[in-house]
């Protein structure tokens, strides 16, 4: 179907650039499908698809995977000096309250990592995980952020992380989006996050929603029926194609007729991928469907194993809404906050883990979990008053699971308050690089030309550290 | 690194490597694109140290320290010892180095005898096309009378000849037509306008169709909108409080009238950035009743800097002070220098420029012109009207509610009393009269602080204080003149606007002609338009752009005339069908030797839909429009409750241009086909080929709702026989009666199906989303 010229013009007008006709090179293959056709990665990889777990709202580290005693001790006294006196939002570090934790943490599995008992059901899954203690960036309010998190950059109009991949690796099911987006509701920094920036659309990621309409404009109307619909589409590519033809050789136009016939696969497609309904009981019960507080984000869990299976290259699963008392931003009463959003999310992140593995497929598949940041260890604002955490990107906490990651291990460390990173610190360029490292690409070139030059997820940064620490035993 | 540092060194742009000076010049021409790009910014016109490097004679004769080179003798010469670090002092300064196969082709061009082939020049402006003034070059003469209908068409035809080429056939009235009026309204023409073109005499009748659609007021709609992706116009800030910027809107509706009143190009320019500077004005009666003619036309000119106030910002309290200042006077220089000059310059925001002449210096000297500029709202009324027109309640009629309240809490007064009082305060505010109009535009904060080079964009990171200057390889502007310190009424932008606009400067019309000319074909004559750097692409036809850039100033920066120019050439009347050979020779129609196939943008097409169902409100101006969303488009939006729809159901369907763009959330339908996101300036819109736009254009409430009110139109305009309704749907959707063969399969689908499900077709096929 695809000649070599039509297939040429096509990525022309579709936007695509010499980064990624290059990168087709390099690969010596030819593309069979246009610019989602998968295509194996050019360097070795050990993950070949993507669930990130994203914690929206930014969970505390002290709370969660990385224990500090010094704060615990120090709790309602000012910073040490030591500590520096830089201006900290509206005043002084060393003038704000420390905030110990009310958690209690214990060591788990053979690795005796320490996790708090806010997750008893990750816990349990310490050796499969990689706690990496000291990421860091530079967005202190959540857009900038999340802007950072996914896309590398703090403001609209980059790809997101999901879209890179896509680009560099294609999908597996033509008929499902590469990148799917599951979203508890809001999305603080808009839905640009997970936009595909400058590269062409088809690498946009695709958010699906809850209920038989996964997908915006997925279902006819209910008055017409399938067979109609085939009848509409069939009809309708009548007319195009008479139109193609007095138009002689127009790919552009070609391309619109494919897209109507993926929106009919899709129509097929996705409601058969999103029926949870078809999952034993058991299954159900391992990600918390039988739990109304946990069956939201259980479900979505679920989803995106259904997902990964068939297929999808890179599927979000987010926690929080974007309010503040329905995600992990806990500027009031902090613990509450997460006790209450570990009991929406700790029994389906574990049940995931186990199931991908039990399926085989957590070895290809990298699982990531955290916020845009982390969270302060001192009291936000009120002068100790307050019992909650303000944001915090100096030094915060990621996992990653499967996909090549050697579980049981804890990578880099805070300072002794748990607020800079202090060892093998990990900046964002360095977590974006290593996790296309992981997945047998390389940040430095994969490149797309926009505007007169080539950019990249690491912008003019980026080490690849952290996935060799990743995959070492 | 603190976190703020690297916060904005994150801004720092990459170039890609080895992208040295253009290959294969001379000697001497590659040495003065190394000299340009290294010490034009301050051995040029700023003359640092006295010297002067552009010109043979000038770098002879040297600075402070003597000649800057001997000719012949490369170890001798000053700059050699200079670039190389082996003299006395480095250039350039800081940690910035010539590349050692720089340092080479320097020595090695002295060593020749440095010889400045180009000295005769008589302006020291670099050599590349962009940056020279465009000259009137001469017409070819192709030799055909027949084709040539202006020198447009002489330009293009020498071009197609070159290349053993020509031009496609002339397109057929009806396709001519509906491009015309998709290219100058964004709206398909109604079966009336287009049986009134094809019945006029044909000799004039297109001309006169251009004038008609020219000086209908949808035309600056459709112009108004292109201008307002190149300023990355809209509503609110983005990022999470997605502020509201509450007279944006205002801008919006200035912009469209601009382009109506064919205001001249410079003025519109001049008006945006220093309306307030060049057209002084106050709001005093001076004793008339209205206010002066001359003083409501300067206040309306000073909307056009609203520009600078609606950039995205994450406005928040952590967002303020000088990082706030420093972020918005360089996304000020961005968003200006994209859109006005077409040059790229927001990478020599943290380090020079790499491929193009313009400096770190260069690039704060320029944000200096705002320095001292800030955001401040004018009222739009006279003085008097400010005055007398606040919603304050008359004030001795509130003293006497709140005292009687004050007596006891509301809630112990008895019912019928707090009844009365409440009505009385409610009463009170309602006869108070309406808030007067005001504007946030552009003015000054009260001192204008010294602008400073600062390392890597960083705000804290203060290194050379810089005076307002511009790019030294462009031509100079007017001299500053200002007092000593920081407390005085500068002028910084009205200099900035008289440099931009001056006849002097090369870039601001072939840009602008250039956007034109993009807008009618589908691509410019130079393929990135808001790129004339040297990372962008070279022009197609560098003849053909100098001539409309000498045309467009002396016909008075009119753009109507321009668009006039062009679309009544034959080239733009081509059609857009051509034989295999010549899309053979000519694949990417570089040589417009046949009209390009596009498809409508998103507007174009959520409009065309509705002018098509009959429900299109033509209504202009005025706040903009929420559209009602369902649930599942809203759901990505952080707050529900920051979306309200316009409870007036007429308004929704209004054109795309009046809706509120808010930057957390663009209306799906037009975000599915490719609307920009308004994070910067968009110079050219995609057009993807996605699967969820035939989704939306089949299931979406929008596309159903569309297509049952295109069905009852037909219904009520036609009487009801399927022959009838198929003809008029046609002739409405498509701008021509179907053939035959189209007819038969419509009718056949129609015993099928429902007269809404065949008019959703005609919105579905490709014909009605692409222009010939």
């Amino acid at each position: 179907m695809w000649t070599d010229e039509s297939r040429r013009c096509f990525l022309r007008r579709s936007g695509l650039g010499i980064g990624w006709l290059a990168a087709m090179d390099l690969l010596g293959q030819s593309d069979q499908a246009g610019p989602l056709a998968a295509r194996p990665a050019p360097l070795p990889a050990s993950a070949k698809r993507v669930i990130h777990l994203f914690m929206q709202g930014g969970p505390s580290q002290v709370d969660t995977f990385d224990p500090k005693p010094l704060l615990n001790r120090l709790h309602g006294q000012h910073p040490p000096r030591s500590f520096g006196s830089e201006d900290f939002q509206n005043g002084k570090f060393h003038d704000l309250t420390l905030m110990g934790s009310k958690r209690t943490f214990a060591r788990h599995g053979q690795s005796g990592m320490q996790v708090s008992d806010l997750f008893p059901h990750v816990a349990r899954q310490a050796d499969d995980i990689a706690v990496i203690r000291s990421n860091y960036h530079e967005g202190f309010t959540h857009s900038q952020a999340q802007f950072l998190i996914h896309n590398g950059w703090p403001r609209i109009g980059r790809p997101s992380l999901g879209s890179w991949i896509l680009y560099g690796l294609g999908t597996e099911n033509n008929n499902l989006p590469g990148f799917v987006v599951l979203l508890q509701g809001g999305v603080r920094s808009g839905p640009e996050v997970y936009g595909e920036g400058f590269l062409p659309a088809v690498y946009q990621g695709t958010s699906f929603r809850p209920g038989p309409d996964p997908i915006l404009y997925l279902n006819p109307p209910p008055d017409r029926s399938l067979e109609q619909q085939r009848d509409f589409l069939d009809t309708l590519r009548t007319f195009n194609a008479r139109h193609l033809r007095e138009r002689s050789f127009d790919t552009d136009l070609e391309a619109r007729l494919q897209s109507y016939e993926l929106a009919f696969r899709m129509q097929m497609a996705a409601p058969e991928a999103t029926d949870i309904s078809a999952e034993s009981a058991a299954t159900k019960r391992l990600y918390g469907l039988d739990n109304p507080v946990s069956a939201d984000f259980g479900g979505r869990c679920l989803l995106a194993r259904r997902l990964v299976e068939r297929g999808v290259r890179f599927v979000q699963v987010w926690s929080g809404n974007g309010q503040n008392a329905i995600d992990w931003d806990g500027h009031t009463g902090c613990d509450q906050n997460h006790l209450d959003r570990a009991a929406e999310t700790d029994k389906a992140v574990a049940g995931l883990l186990a199931d991908l593995k039990s399926r085989g497929m957590l070895d290809s598949t990298l699982v990531i979990w955290g916020g845009e940041f982390g969270r302060t260890p001192t009291s936000d604002g009120g002068r100790g008053r307050s019992e909650g955490r303000d944001h915090n990107p100096y030094g915060f906490t990621l996992w990653m699971a499967g996909g090549g990651v050697r579980g049981g291990k804890v990578i880099g460390s805070t300072d002794e308050l748990g607020l800079r990173a202090a060892e093998h610190p990990v900046h964002l360029n360095d977590l974006h690089a290593s996790i296309l490292a992981l997945l047998g690409l390389d940040h430095e070139r994969l490149t797309y030309r926009h505007t007169g030059r080539d950019f990249r997820l690491t912008d003019v940064g980026g080490s690849t550290d952290l996935a060799d620490r990743l995959r070492q035993a | 690194m603190s976190p703020a540092t690297a916060f904005l060194s994150a801004w720092a742009l990459l170039s890609p490597a080895g992208l040295s000076a253009a290959t294969g010049e001379s000697i001497s021409g590659k040495a003065r694109s190394i000299l340009e790009t290294n010490c034009f910014a301050c051995h040029g016109n700023t003359r640092m140290s006295g010297l002067d490097l552009r010109t043979a004679a000038a770098a002879l004769e040297g600075g402070i320290r003597g000649p800057a080179l001997v000719p012949g003798d490369a170890e001798a010469s000053l700059l050699i010892g200079a670039v190389s670090g082996n003299g006395e002092f480095k250039m350039p300064p800081g940690g910035s180095s010539l590349s050692q196969s720089d340092i080479e082709t320097l020595s090695e061009w002295i060593a020749r005898g440095a010889d400045w082939t180009d000295d005769a020049a008589p302006s020291p402006q670099s050599k590349w096309w962009s940056f020279r003034k465009p000259e009137r070059p001469a017409v070819p003469d192709p030799n055909e009378t027949a084709w040539v209908r202006n020198p447009i068409d002489a330009f293009v035809l020498a071009g197609l000849r070159e290349a053993g080429l020509e031009p496609a056939e002339a397109a057929a009235p009806r396709t001519l037509a509906r491009r015309a009026y998709f290219d100058l309204h964004g709206l398909p023409p109604s079966p009336t306008e287009i049986e009134t073109f094809i019945r006029d005499d044909p000799s004039g009748a297109y001309e006169r169709l251009v004038d008609r659609l020219l000086e209908s007021e949808r035309y600056g709609e459709r112009w108004g909108r292109y201008w307002l992706d190149l300023v990355r116009y809209a509503d609110t800030s983005g990022f999470e409080t997605d502020h509201f910027y509450t007279s944006a809107w205002r801008y919006r509706d200035y912009v469209i009238e601009s382009f109506n009143r064919d205001k001249p190009y410079t003025e519109f320019v001049r008006e945006q950035i220093a309306a307030d500077e060049l057209w002084p004005t106050d709001m005093d009666l001076e004793g008339t009743l209205n206010l002066p003619a001359g003083k409501k036309e300067n206040v309306k000119r000073r909307i056009g800097t609203s520009l600078f106030t609606l950039g995205a910002f994450p406005i928040e309290y952590t967002y303020y002070g000088d990082l706030y200042r420093s972020e918005w006077r360089a996304e000020a220089i961005d968003t200006i220098g994209s859109a006005f000059l077409g040059l790229t310059l927001e990478c020599a925001r943290c380090h020079d420029h790499k491929s193009d002449p313009i400096t770190h210096r260069d690039y704060y000297r320029m944000t200096a012109f705002f320095a001292g500029s800030a955001e401040v709202e004018i009222p739009l009324v006279s003085l008097y009207d400010t005055q007398t027109s606040t919603r304050r309640f008359p004030l001795l009629e509130q003293a006497r509610i709140l005292k009687r309240m004050a007596k006891g809490s509301v809630k112990d007064l008895a019912a019928e009393e707090r009844r009365e009082l409440l009505a009385r305060l409610g009463e009170a505010y309602l006869q108070a009269p309406e808030p007067y109009d005001s504007a946030k535009v552009l003015g000054y904060e009260g001192r204008v602080p010294q602008t400073y080079v600062l390392a890597h964009g960083d705000f804290r990171r203060k290194g050379d204080p810089v005076q307002p200057g511009f790019p030294a390889v462009l031509p100079s502007g007017p001299p500053l003149v200002e007092p000593d310190g920081e407390s005085f009424v500068p002028k910084r932008r009205a200099a900035l606007a008289e440099w931009m606009t001056s006849p002097d400067q090369p870039l601001l019309a072939r840009v602008m002609v250039n956007r034109i000319w993009q807008h009618h074909f589908g691509e410019g004559i130079v393929r990135s338009p808001s790129n004339s750097g040297r990372q962008g692409e070279a022009p197609s036809h560098p003849e053909l752009l100098d001539w409309l850039a000498v045309e467009f100033a002396e016909r008075g920066w009119s753009v109507k005339e321009m668009h006039r120019l062009i679309m009544l050439s034959s080239t733009y009347r081509s059609a857009s069908a051509a034989p295999p050979e010549a899309i053979e020779g000519d694949p990417d129609n570089r040589l417009f030797g046949r009209m390009n196939r596009r498809r409508l943008d998103a507007d174009a097409i959520r409009d065309s839909i509705l002018a098509v169902s009959g429900r299109l409100n033509l209504k202009m101006g005025g706040v903009g429009v929420i559209l009602p969303l369902t649930k599942e488009e809203i759901l990505a939006a952080r707050m529900p409750y920051l979306w309200p729809p316009n409870p007036d159901p007429q308004e929704h369907n209004r054109r795309s241009i009046y809706l509120q763009a808010k930057r957390s959330l663009t209306v799906p339908m037009l975000q599915i086909f490719d609307a920009p996101d308004t994070a910067r300036s968009c110079s050219r819109r995609e057009t993807s080929t996605v699967a969820p736009q035939a989704l939306a254009m089949m299931n979406s409430r929008f596309a159903l709702d569309q297509a049952e009110a295109f069905a009852d139109r037909l219904r009520r305009e036609t009487g009801g026989a399927p022959a009838t309704l198929v003809e008029a749907a046609w002739s409405t959707a498509l701008g021509r009666p179907p053939e035959p063969e189209e007819r038969e399969t419509a009718l056949a689908y129609l015993e099928r199906n429902s007269l809404p499900r065949l008019c959703l077709m005609l919105l579905n096929m490709n014909e009605f989303l692409y222009v010939d």
